[in-house]
Protein backbone atom coordinates (compact mmCIF):
# COMPACT_ATOMS: atom_id res chain seq x y z
CA UNK A 1 0.00 0.00 0.00
CA UNK A 2 1.19 3.42 0.96
CA UNK A 3 4.48 1.81 2.60
CA UNK A 4 6.30 1.70 -0.72
CA UNK A 5 5.85 4.99 -1.11
CA UNK A 6 7.29 6.19 2.37
CA UNK A 7 11.41 6.97 3.54
CA UNK A 8 12.84 3.47 5.34
CA UNK A 9 14.38 5.19 7.98
CA UNK A 10 10.46 5.52 9.77
CA UNK A 11 9.54 2.62 11.93
CA UNK A 12 6.74 0.67 11.23
CA UNK A 13 4.01 -0.14 13.27
CA UNK A 14 1.14 -2.25 12.27
CA UNK A 15 -2.45 -1.77 14.12
CA UNK A 16 -3.64 -5.11 15.68
CA UNK A 17 -7.52 -3.38 14.62
CA UNK A 18 -6.91 -2.63 11.45
CA UNK A 19 -5.05 -5.56 10.37
CA UNK A 20 -7.69 -7.87 11.85
CA UNK A 21 -10.70 -6.56 10.09
CA UNK A 22 -8.51 -6.84 6.95
CA UNK A 23 -8.38 -10.71 8.19
CA UNK A 24 -11.64 -10.71 8.16
CA UNK A 25 -12.75 -8.67 5.28
CA UNK A 26 -10.10 -11.38 3.43
CA UNK A 27 -11.89 -14.23 4.59
CA UNK A 28 -15.56 -12.78 4.14
CA UNK A 29 -14.59 -12.50 0.91
CA UNK A 30 -13.07 -16.21 0.18
CA UNK A 31 -16.30 -17.74 1.64
CA UNK A 32 -18.53 -15.59 -0.22
CA UNK A 33 -17.07 -16.29 -3.55
CA UNK A 34 -17.12 -20.43 -2.11
CA UNK A 35 -20.27 -21.88 -4.03
CA UNK A 36 -19.78 -25.28 -1.60
CA UNK A 37 -20.15 -25.72 2.00
CA UNK A 38 -17.15 -27.55 2.73
CA UNK A 39 -15.40 -25.09 0.39
CA UNK A 40 -15.53 -22.41 3.18
CA UNK A 41 -13.50 -21.40 6.00
CA UNK A 42 -15.40 -21.83 9.34
CA UNK A 43 -14.72 -20.25 12.65
CA UNK A 44 -12.06 -22.69 13.99
CA UNK A 45 -9.96 -21.83 11.12
CA UNK A 46 -10.51 -18.24 11.39
CA UNK A 47 -9.32 -18.50 14.50
CA UNK A 48 -6.14 -20.03 13.83
CA UNK A 49 -5.66 -17.72 11.05
CA UNK A 50 -6.15 -14.83 13.65
CA UNK A 51 -4.26 -16.19 16.35
CA UNK A 52 -1.22 -16.43 13.66
CA UNK A 53 -1.88 -12.87 12.80
CA UNK A 54 -1.69 -11.68 16.35
CA UNK A 55 1.28 -13.45 17.02
CA UNK A 56 3.28 -12.35 13.68
CA UNK A 57 2.15 -8.69 14.06
CA UNK A 58 3.83 -8.75 18.20
CA UNK A 59 6.83 -10.33 16.28
CA UNK A 60 6.65 -7.74 13.63
CA UNK A 61 6.71 -4.95 15.64
CA UNK A 62 9.06 -5.80 18.12
CA UNK A 63 11.18 -6.27 15.12
CA UNK A 64 10.49 -3.02 14.25
CA UNK A 65 11.46 -1.52 17.39
CA UNK A 66 14.81 -2.98 16.98
CA UNK A 67 15.52 -2.81 13.27
CA UNK A 68 14.37 -1.05 9.93
CA UNK A 69 11.76 -3.37 8.14
CA UNK A 70 11.98 -3.55 4.46
CA UNK A 71 8.08 -3.33 3.58
CA UNK A 72 9.02 -5.69 0.66
CA UNK A 73 10.41 -7.87 1.63
CA UNK A 74 9.01 -8.62 5.34
CA UNK A 75 10.32 -11.52 7.78
CA UNK A 76 8.19 -14.68 7.98
CA UNK A 77 6.29 -15.43 10.82
CA UNK A 78 8.51 -18.23 12.09
CA UNK A 79 6.66 -20.75 14.14
CA UNK A 80 5.70 -24.32 15.05
CA UNK A 81 3.00 -26.37 14.79
CA UNK A 82 3.01 -27.27 18.84
CA UNK A 83 3.31 -24.03 19.93
CA UNK A 84 0.36 -22.88 17.74
CA UNK A 85 -1.78 -25.80 18.85
CA UNK A 86 -0.69 -25.27 22.81
CA UNK A 87 -1.74 -21.42 22.07
CA UNK A 88 -5.20 -22.82 20.63
CA UNK A 89 -5.78 -25.26 23.02
CA UNK A 90 -5.87 -27.99 20.07
CA UNK A 91 -3.97 -30.66 18.56
CA UNK A 92 -0.57 -30.18 16.38
CA UNK A 93 -2.66 -32.42 13.61
CA UNK A 94 -5.69 -29.94 13.46
CA UNK A 95 -2.69 -26.70 12.89
CA UNK A 96 -1.17 -28.85 10.13
CA UNK A 97 -4.83 -29.19 8.24
CA UNK A 98 -5.71 -25.26 9.01
CA UNK A 99 -2.71 -24.55 7.57
CA UNK A 100 -3.58 -26.17 4.34
CA UNK A 101 -6.75 -24.93 4.37
CA UNK A 102 -5.52 -21.23 4.31
CA UNK A 103 -3.02 -21.93 1.96
CA UNK A 104 -5.48 -23.16 -0.40
CA UNK A 105 -7.61 -20.16 0.52
CA UNK A 106 -4.56 -17.63 -0.56
CA UNK A 107 -4.33 -16.43 2.99
CA UNK A 108 -0.81 -17.79 3.75
CA UNK A 109 1.17 -17.17 0.63
CA UNK A 110 4.00 -19.55 1.18
CA UNK A 111 5.28 -21.89 3.75
CA UNK A 112 8.80 -23.15 4.32
CA UNK A 113 9.42 -25.80 6.51
CA UNK A 114 12.59 -25.37 8.65
CA UNK A 115 13.12 -29.40 10.12
CA UNK A 116 13.83 -28.65 13.31
CA UNK A 117 13.70 -24.65 13.03
CA UNK A 118 9.48 -25.61 12.72
CA UNK A 119 8.07 -23.35 10.02
CA UNK A 120 8.43 -20.24 8.11
CA UNK A 121 4.90 -18.55 6.88
CA UNK A 122 4.60 -15.55 4.79
CA UNK A 123 0.76 -14.16 5.11
CA UNK A 124 -0.79 -12.52 1.78
CA UNK A 125 0.41 -8.70 1.46
CA UNK A 126 -3.47 -7.95 1.29
CA UNK A 127 -4.07 -9.11 4.74
CA UNK A 128 -1.13 -7.34 6.12
CA UNK A 129 -1.73 -4.13 3.41
CA UNK A 130 -2.58 -2.31 6.58
CA UNK A 131 1.07 -1.38 7.48
CA UNK A 132 1.43 1.85 7.84
CA UNK A 133 3.90 4.00 9.37
CA UNK A 134 2.99 5.09 13.09
CA UNK A 135 3.62 9.01 11.81
CA UNK A 136 0.59 8.85 9.33
CA UNK A 137 -2.31 7.81 11.54
CA UNK A 138 -4.22 10.55 9.45
CA UNK A 139 -3.38 9.51 5.71
CA UNK A 140 -5.81 9.57 3.61
CA UNK A 141 -4.45 7.67 0.80
CA UNK A 142 -4.69 4.27 3.51
CA UNK A 143 -8.23 5.22 3.99
CA UNK A 144 -9.07 5.43 0.58
CA UNK A 145 -7.36 2.27 -0.17
CA UNK A 146 -9.35 0.44 2.63
CA UNK A 147 -12.55 1.62 1.79
CA UNK A 148 -11.84 0.68 -2.04
CA UNK A 149 -10.54 -2.84 -1.39
CA UNK A 150 -13.40 -3.48 0.86
CA UNK A 151 -15.83 -2.30 -1.95
CA UNK A 152 -14.22 -4.31 -4.89
CA UNK A 153 -14.63 -7.38 -3.05
CA UNK A 154 -18.37 -7.05 -2.47
CA UNK A 155 -18.34 -5.69 -5.67
CA UNK A 156 -17.27 -8.42 -7.08
CA UNK A 157 -19.27 -10.93 -5.26
CA UNK A 158 -22.68 -8.71 -5.60
CA UNK A 159 -23.72 -9.26 -2.12
CA UNK A 160 -26.27 -6.89 -0.46
CA UNK A 161 -24.05 -4.07 1.07
CA UNK A 162 -26.05 -3.41 4.17
CA UNK A 163 -26.30 -6.84 5.13
CA UNK A 164 -22.56 -7.18 4.49
CA UNK A 165 -22.09 -4.13 7.04
CA UNK A 166 -23.57 -5.50 10.08
CA UNK A 167 -22.00 -9.09 9.25
CA UNK A 168 -18.89 -7.62 9.89
CA UNK A 169 -19.61 -5.54 13.17
CA UNK A 170 -21.37 -8.82 14.63
CA UNK A 171 -19.61 -11.24 12.92
CA UNK A 172 -19.09 -13.63 16.10
CA UNK A 173 -21.79 -11.83 18.59
CA UNK A 174 -24.38 -14.23 20.08
CA UNK A 175 -26.62 -11.49 21.12
CA UNK A 176 -29.01 -9.63 19.66
CA UNK A 177 -29.77 -11.30 16.65
CA UNK A 178 -32.25 -9.39 14.50
CA UNK A 179 -34.02 -10.80 11.63
CA UNK A 180 -31.45 -8.67 9.00
CA UNK A 181 -28.60 -10.02 10.61
CA UNK A 182 -28.82 -13.45 9.94
CA UNK A 183 -30.01 -12.61 6.68
CA UNK A 184 -26.48 -10.76 6.47
CA UNK A 185 -24.10 -13.69 7.92
CA UNK A 186 -22.95 -15.55 4.70
CA UNK A 187 -23.25 -19.36 4.82
CA UNK A 188 -19.43 -19.63 5.83
CA UNK A 189 -20.26 -18.23 8.95
CA UNK A 190 -23.31 -20.33 9.28
CA UNK A 191 -21.28 -23.19 8.84
CA UNK A 192 -19.01 -21.65 11.26
CA UNK A 193 -21.75 -21.46 13.92
CA UNK A 194 -22.69 -24.91 13.57
CA UNK A 195 -19.48 -26.60 13.58
CA UNK A 196 -17.23 -24.26 15.17
CA UNK A 197 -16.64 -24.15 19.63
CA UNK A 198 -17.46 -21.21 21.66
CA UNK A 199 -13.47 -21.24 22.66
CA UNK A 200 -12.84 -19.73 18.95
CA UNK A 201 -15.82 -17.59 19.04
CA UNK A 202 -14.45 -16.11 22.20
CA UNK A 203 -11.40 -15.17 20.51
CA UNK A 204 -12.73 -13.05 17.64
CA UNK A 205 -14.81 -11.51 19.38
CA UNK A 206 -11.98 -10.28 21.58
CA UNK A 207 -9.79 -9.10 18.70
CA UNK A 208 -13.42 -7.15 17.54
CA UNK A 209 -13.31 -5.28 20.54
CA UNK A 210 -17.13 -6.21 21.19
CA UNK A 211 -17.83 -6.29 24.85
CA UNK A 212 -16.93 -9.57 25.51
CA UNK A 213 -18.78 -11.90 28.74
CA UNK A 214 -16.27 -12.83 31.79
CA UNK A 215 -15.42 -16.47 30.03
CA UNK A 216 -14.60 -14.42 26.75
CA UNK A 217 -11.68 -12.33 29.21
CA UNK A 218 -10.55 -15.61 30.09
CA UNK A 219 -9.07 -17.45 27.19
CA UNK A 220 -6.22 -15.07 26.28
CA UNK A 221 -5.21 -15.74 30.21
CA UNK A 222 -4.96 -19.52 29.78
CA UNK A 223 -2.91 -19.40 26.40
CA UNK A 224 -0.81 -15.85 28.01
CA UNK A 225 2.57 -18.51 28.90
CA UNK A 226 2.71 -19.98 25.56
CA UNK A 227 1.94 -17.38 23.64
CA UNK A 228 5.01 -15.25 25.04
CA UNK A 229 7.19 -17.93 24.84
CA UNK A 230 6.04 -18.21 21.03
CA UNK A 231 6.41 -14.18 20.46
CA UNK A 232 9.97 -14.34 22.30
CA UNK A 233 11.25 -17.27 20.14
CA UNK A 234 9.85 -15.66 16.77
CA UNK A 235 11.44 -12.47 17.86
CA UNK A 236 14.69 -13.21 18.93
CA UNK A 237 14.87 -15.35 15.97
CA UNK A 238 13.98 -13.00 13.38
CA UNK A 239 16.25 -10.97 15.39
CA UNK A 240 19.18 -13.21 15.29
CA UNK A 241 18.69 -13.82 11.25
CA UNK A 242 18.75 -9.94 10.88
CA UNK A 243 22.58 -10.03 12.66
CA UNK A 244 23.18 -12.44 9.55
CA UNK A 245 21.78 -10.18 6.87
CA UNK A 246 23.47 -7.32 8.59
CA UNK A 247 27.30 -9.16 8.41
CA UNK A 248 26.69 -9.88 4.84
CA UNK A 249 25.69 -6.53 3.74
CA UNK A 250 28.69 -5.03 5.53
CA UNK A 251 30.79 -7.25 4.44
CA UNK A 252 29.53 -7.33 0.95
CA UNK A 253 30.26 -3.37 1.08
CA UNK A 254 33.56 -3.37 2.62
CA UNK A 255 35.33 -6.91 0.91
CA UNK A 256 33.16 -7.44 -2.53
CA UNK A 257 32.05 -4.26 -3.68
CA UNK A 258 31.88 -5.18 -6.90
CA UNK A 259 30.39 -8.89 -6.53
CA UNK A 260 27.03 -9.44 -8.70
CA UNK A 261 25.36 -12.23 -7.74
CA UNK A 262 21.80 -14.12 -8.07
CA UNK A 263 19.50 -14.99 -5.16
CA UNK A 264 19.96 -18.26 -4.73
CA UNK A 265 24.06 -17.42 -3.93
CA UNK A 266 22.88 -15.02 -1.60
CA UNK A 267 20.72 -17.20 -0.30
CA UNK A 268 23.81 -19.74 0.04
CA UNK A 269 26.19 -17.40 1.46
CA UNK A 270 23.72 -16.33 4.02
CA UNK A 271 23.51 -20.24 5.49
CA UNK A 272 27.50 -20.29 5.15
CA UNK A 273 27.80 -17.57 7.61
CA UNK A 274 25.24 -18.67 9.99
CA UNK A 275 27.15 -21.56 10.20
CA UNK A 276 30.78 -20.56 10.25
CA UNK A 277 30.68 -16.86 11.89
CA UNK A 278 27.61 -17.62 13.98
CA UNK A 279 27.75 -21.27 14.64
CA UNK A 280 24.51 -22.01 13.75
CA UNK A 281 23.18 -19.55 16.78
CA UNK A 282 24.05 -22.52 19.15
CA UNK A 283 25.27 -20.45 22.14
CA UNK A 284 22.57 -18.98 24.61
CA UNK A 285 23.30 -15.59 24.66
CA UNK A 286 21.07 -12.45 25.56
CA UNK A 287 20.82 -10.37 22.44
CA UNK A 288 23.16 -7.92 24.39
CA UNK A 289 26.08 -10.51 23.75
CA UNK A 290 25.05 -10.85 20.57
CA UNK A 291 25.00 -7.59 19.43
CA UNK A 292 28.82 -7.13 21.03
CA UNK A 293 29.59 -10.10 18.79
CA UNK A 294 28.41 -8.66 16.03
CA UNK A 295 30.94 -6.05 17.03
CA UNK A 296 33.60 -8.33 16.84
CA UNK A 297 32.68 -9.67 13.85
CA UNK A 298 32.57 -6.50 12.07
CA UNK A 299 35.95 -5.85 13.59
CA UNK A 300 37.51 -9.05 12.49
CA UNK A 301 35.54 -7.66 8.52
CA UNK A 302 37.46 -4.59 8.92
CA UNK A 303 40.63 -6.25 9.50
CA UNK A 304 40.46 -7.95 6.77
CA UNK A 305 39.78 -5.11 4.78
CA UNK A 306 43.09 -3.80 6.01
CA UNK A 307 44.99 -6.39 5.66
CA UNK A 308 43.98 -6.66 1.53
CA UNK A 309 45.10 -2.83 1.30
CA UNK A 310 47.98 -3.66 2.71
CA UNK A 311 49.24 -5.40 -0.06
CA UNK A 312 48.14 -6.16 -3.67
CA UNK A 313 49.42 -9.62 -3.43
CA UNK A 314 46.64 -9.63 -0.79
CA UNK A 315 43.69 -11.64 -1.61
CA UNK A 316 40.66 -13.77 -0.44
CA UNK A 317 38.61 -15.88 -2.23
CA UNK A 318 35.13 -15.60 -3.41
CA UNK A 319 32.24 -16.02 -0.53
CA UNK A 320 31.10 -18.87 -0.54
CA UNK A 321 34.46 -20.30 -0.12
CA UNK A 322 35.39 -17.71 2.20
CA UNK A 323 32.72 -18.31 4.55
CA UNK A 324 32.84 -22.57 4.28
CA UNK A 325 32.85 -23.91 7.43
CA UNK A 326 35.30 -26.49 6.61
CA UNK A 327 37.81 -24.10 4.91
CA UNK A 328 40.53 -23.53 7.05
CA UNK A 329 43.04 -22.92 5.01
CA UNK A 330 42.30 -19.11 3.74
CA UNK A 331 38.81 -19.19 5.41
CA UNK A 332 37.40 -16.32 7.66
CA UNK A 333 37.39 -18.46 10.70
CA UNK A 334 40.67 -17.32 11.01
CA UNK A 335 40.43 -13.82 11.07
CA UNK A 336 39.34 -15.02 14.86
CA UNK A 337 42.88 -15.64 15.73
CA UNK A 338 44.17 -12.24 14.29
CA UNK A 339 41.31 -10.68 16.40
CA UNK A 340 42.11 -12.96 19.63
CA UNK A 341 46.06 -11.74 19.12
CA UNK A 342 45.06 -7.84 18.39
CA UNK A 343 42.68 -7.58 21.35
CA UNK A 344 45.69 -9.95 23.65
CA UNK A 345 48.11 -6.68 21.99
CA UNK A 346 45.97 -4.21 23.26
CA UNK A 347 45.37 -5.47 26.53
CA UNK A 348 48.87 -5.50 27.52
CA UNK A 349 49.66 -2.61 26.24
CA UNK A 350 47.10 -0.87 28.12
CA UNK A 351 48.55 -2.98 31.50
CA UNK A 352 52.03 -1.45 30.74
CA UNK A 353 51.15 2.50 30.59
CA UNK A 354 49.33 1.50 33.91
CA UNK A 355 52.24 0.11 35.42
CA UNK A 356 54.38 3.11 34.06
CA UNK A 357 52.11 5.28 35.48
CA UNK A 358 51.78 3.42 38.99
CA UNK A 359 55.70 3.73 39.23
CA UNK A 360 55.90 7.34 38.60
CA UNK A 361 53.75 8.02 41.10
CA UNK A 362 55.46 6.20 43.93
CA UNK A 363 58.53 7.84 42.74
CA UNK A 364 57.08 11.26 42.83
CA UNK A 365 55.85 10.09 45.88
CA UNK A 366 59.55 9.38 47.35
CA UNK A 367 60.25 12.74 46.34
CA UNK A 368 57.59 14.33 48.13
CA UNK A 369 55.88 15.57 44.36
CA UNK A 370 52.95 14.79 42.63
CA UNK A 371 49.52 14.80 43.60
CA UNK A 372 49.76 12.06 45.91
CA UNK A 373 52.14 14.24 47.77
CA UNK A 374 50.17 14.67 51.25
CA UNK A 375 48.86 10.69 51.31
CA UNK A 376 50.33 8.12 52.97
CA UNK A 377 52.22 4.96 51.46
CA UNK A 378 49.15 3.16 52.22
CA UNK A 379 46.42 5.20 51.04
CA UNK A 380 48.64 5.42 47.70
CA UNK A 381 48.88 1.90 47.69
CA UNK A 382 44.72 1.49 48.00
CA UNK A 383 44.14 3.89 45.32
CA UNK A 384 46.21 2.49 42.78
CA UNK A 385 44.48 -1.07 44.10
CA UNK A 386 41.32 0.00 43.71
CA UNK A 387 42.25 1.86 39.99
CA UNK A 388 43.71 -1.52 38.49
CA UNK A 389 40.93 -3.29 40.31
CA UNK A 390 38.19 -1.41 37.98
CA UNK A 391 39.79 -2.99 35.07
CA UNK A 392 39.14 -6.72 36.35
CA UNK A 393 42.11 -7.64 35.21
CA UNK A 394 44.24 -10.47 37.19
CA UNK A 395 47.27 -10.42 35.61
CA UNK A 396 47.67 -6.99 35.75
CA UNK A 397 46.90 -7.46 39.32
CA UNK A 398 49.63 -9.72 39.69
CA UNK A 399 51.90 -7.65 37.51
CA UNK A 400 50.95 -4.88 39.75
CA UNK A 401 52.09 -7.02 42.75
CA UNK A 402 55.29 -7.96 41.23
CA UNK A 403 55.68 -3.76 40.35
CA UNK A 404 55.14 -3.66 44.10
CA UNK A 405 57.47 -6.33 45.43
CA UNK A 406 60.33 -4.75 43.06
CA UNK A 407 60.25 -1.51 43.87
CA UNK A 408 60.37 -1.93 47.72
CA UNK A 409 63.33 -4.27 47.53
CA UNK A 410 64.94 -1.26 45.53
CA UNK A 411 64.21 0.92 48.37
CA UNK A 412 65.40 -1.18 50.64
CA UNK A 413 69.10 -1.76 48.39
CA UNK A 414 68.75 2.15 48.53
CA UNK A 415 69.09 2.22 51.93
CA UNK A 416 71.12 -0.07 53.07
CA UNK A 417 74.22 1.16 50.03
CA UNK A 418 74.53 4.24 51.64
CA UNK A 419 75.06 2.37 55.13
CA UNK A 420 77.27 0.05 53.91
CA UNK A 421 79.13 3.81 52.14
CA UNK A 422 79.57 4.60 56.14
CA UNK B 1 25.38 -33.49 -22.53
CA UNK B 2 22.33 -34.25 -20.09
CA UNK B 3 19.64 -36.57 -20.26
CA UNK B 4 16.20 -35.57 -20.67
CA UNK B 5 15.08 -36.60 -17.26
CA UNK B 6 18.07 -34.66 -15.38
CA UNK B 7 17.12 -31.73 -18.28
CA UNK B 8 13.83 -31.55 -16.21
CA UNK B 9 15.03 -31.84 -13.07
CA UNK B 10 17.55 -28.94 -13.66
CA UNK B 11 17.09 -26.19 -11.24
CA UNK B 12 18.54 -23.79 -13.39
CA UNK B 13 19.08 -22.86 -17.41
CA UNK B 14 21.62 -20.86 -19.28
CA UNK B 15 21.17 -20.06 -22.94
CA UNK B 16 24.41 -18.90 -24.63
CA UNK B 17 24.25 -16.66 -28.21
CA UNK B 18 27.53 -17.42 -29.87
CA UNK B 19 29.77 -15.32 -31.94
CA UNK B 20 29.16 -17.83 -34.72
CA UNK B 21 25.40 -16.89 -34.64
CA UNK B 22 24.62 -20.42 -32.65
CA UNK B 23 22.54 -20.56 -29.42
CA UNK B 24 22.28 -23.56 -26.98
CA UNK B 25 20.69 -23.79 -23.80
CA UNK B 26 22.58 -25.43 -21.15
CA UNK B 27 21.51 -27.11 -17.98
CA UNK B 28 22.88 -27.01 -15.04
CA UNK B 29 24.11 -29.81 -12.87
CA UNK B 30 23.07 -29.07 -8.97
CA UNK B 31 24.27 -31.75 -7.01
CA UNK B 32 27.74 -32.67 -5.35
CA UNK B 33 26.74 -36.49 -5.93
CA UNK B 34 24.05 -38.92 -6.52
CA UNK B 35 21.95 -38.25 -3.51
CA UNK B 36 23.20 -35.27 -2.65
CA UNK B 37 20.57 -32.23 -2.30
CA UNK B 38 20.25 -30.27 -4.93
CA UNK B 39 22.10 -27.35 -4.57
CA UNK B 40 20.75 -24.21 -6.90
CA UNK B 41 23.84 -21.64 -5.94
CA UNK B 42 26.41 -24.57 -7.37
CA UNK B 43 24.55 -24.92 -10.19
CA UNK B 44 24.87 -21.24 -11.08
CA UNK B 45 28.52 -21.27 -10.41
CA UNK B 46 29.05 -24.06 -12.79
CA UNK B 47 27.18 -22.71 -15.53
CA UNK B 48 29.23 -19.66 -14.44
CA UNK B 49 32.42 -21.16 -14.89
CA UNK B 50 31.64 -23.46 -17.92
CA UNK B 51 30.64 -20.02 -19.58
CA UNK B 52 34.27 -17.98 -18.59
CA UNK B 53 36.55 -21.37 -18.77
CA UNK B 54 35.21 -23.78 -21.38
CA UNK B 55 33.83 -21.63 -24.13
CA UNK B 56 35.94 -18.32 -23.24
CA UNK B 57 35.66 -15.60 -25.62
CA UNK B 58 33.04 -18.09 -27.79
CA UNK B 59 30.47 -16.45 -26.96
CA UNK B 60 28.41 -12.93 -26.81
CA UNK B 61 25.45 -12.65 -24.57
CA UNK B 62 24.34 -15.48 -21.23
CA UNK B 63 21.41 -15.10 -19.44
CA UNK B 64 20.98 -18.15 -16.83
CA UNK B 65 17.40 -18.26 -15.94
CA UNK B 66 15.46 -20.89 -13.18
CA UNK B 67 14.03 -24.23 -14.76
CA UNK B 68 10.66 -23.36 -14.99
CA UNK B 69 7.81 -21.79 -17.10
CA UNK B 70 8.17 -18.08 -17.01
CA UNK B 71 10.38 -17.86 -15.07
CA UNK B 72 12.74 -15.67 -13.70
CA UNK B 73 16.45 -14.17 -14.55
CA UNK B 74 18.90 -14.63 -12.01
CA UNK B 75 22.19 -14.04 -14.36
CA UNK B 76 23.22 -11.91 -17.35
CA UNK B 77 26.57 -12.15 -19.08
CA UNK B 78 27.80 -10.03 -21.74
CA UNK B 79 31.40 -10.05 -23.37
CA UNK B 80 32.99 -12.24 -21.11
CA UNK B 81 31.77 -10.18 -17.96
CA UNK B 82 28.55 -10.63 -15.56
CA UNK B 83 26.76 -7.63 -15.62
Amino acid sequence: MTTKDKPNNQRFHFDFGEVFSKTKSFIDAYNNRQTQLTQKLNANQRATAELMIRLYLKQLNKVAQLDTLDPDNLPGFNTYNESLAKCKGCTKRTIINHRERLVNAGFIAKEQHCGKGGVEIWLNPVVLGMAKLSTNYGDNVVKIGDVASLFYEKAKNFHPLVHEQQEQLNNNSKVDKSGTQISGVPYGHESGKATGTGHEQDKNTEENANPAPERQVKAPERQCKAEKQEQQAGAGRIFLLSLIRQFWDYTRKVLYPDLIISEPEEREILNLIWESVYGKFQWNATQKEWLKYQDTAFNRVNMVARWLARSPGHWIPKPHIYFHPNNKRNGFKKTWQWYVKQETLKIEIRNQLLLQQVKAEWQQHEQNKGRFREKTRLQLFRIQQKRLADYRDESLMQAYQQCLNSSLQLQKLKRKQPAHAQ
Amino acid sequence: MLNENMQREALTKCIVWFYDGNCRTFYSFDKTHKRANPNQALGIRRLEKMLMETFKGQWETAIIYENKPNSNELARFKRGARV
